[in-house]
């Protein structure tokens, strides 16, 4: 099989996910794409260390923002069934 | 004279926003934009790319799936042919894949849609530096 029929292969059968709770990391690299692109049309210049930095530090945000959402979520829900 | 130049602006304009939408960051790559353009085309591809090979272009689906047909439409025309080879049903995708596929695809057609937008906004903003000097 070549290169390409190879590589066009990949993109026509759908991988095998597991409802497992390691799934929810699938967020992460979408989580960096949104901070990439937001930082990337807000920044007035782009420099590369200024840059990395902008966008690890919105990209550790949102983390931080959705594990705190989680855990408030979680600890409602054993409040309410406890 | 001062009509012809408004016009030459809506122009300019439209044709930065078709290319942001043609190619993802091309829009940039045409207001000398270089790093912010291959910055969001790496990225958007990337996005895509990993959304489509996790659900199969199954997931691009015109029928079925009319809502994030439209998010994932912003991420290029091209996503059309794709929509048509998959809409003859030929490539199902279920379950968590699905999922995963149809967000990650979305939210990169979402993520462009910001860049076009961007992009219009930059060129206005440019053009009206130029004739100020």
């Amino acid at each position: 099989m070549s290169v390409a029929a190879f590589v066009i292969a990949t993109f026509t059968a759908p991988q095998e996910l597991g409802t497992n709770p390691q799934s929810i990391f699938m967020l992460l690299p979408l989580t960096a794409a949104i901070a990439v692109i937001y930082k990337a049309t807000k920044l007035p210049t782009i420099t590369a260390g200024n840059f990395i930095k902008e966008t690890a530090t919105l990209f550790g945000s949102i983390v931080v923002f959705i594990a705190i959402t989680a855990l408030t979520l979680y600890a409602l829900a054993w409040l309410i069934t406890e | 004279m001062e009509r012809r130049s408004r016009e030459n602006h809506a122009l300019f304009l439209l044709i930065a926003g078709l290319l942001a939408w043609l190619i993802p960051g091309a829009g940039y790559f045409l207001l000398k934009e270089k790093k912010r353009a291959i910055i969001i085309f790496v990225t958007i591809m990337l996005t895509f790319c990993t959304g489509l090979y996790v659900g199969s272009i199954g997931i691009i689906d015109p029928v079925a799936a009319k809502p994030w047909y439209v998010a994932q439409i912003m991420n290029s025309p091209m996503v059309a042919i794709l929509g048509h080879i998959s809409s003859g049903g030929g490539f199902p995708v279920y379950g968590r894949a699905n999922e995963v596929g149809h967000i990650y695809t979305g939210i990169a057609g979402l993520l462009n849609l910001l860049c076009i937008v961007n992009t219009v906004y930059l060129a206005h903003q440019q053009r009206v530096e130029w004739s100020r000097d």
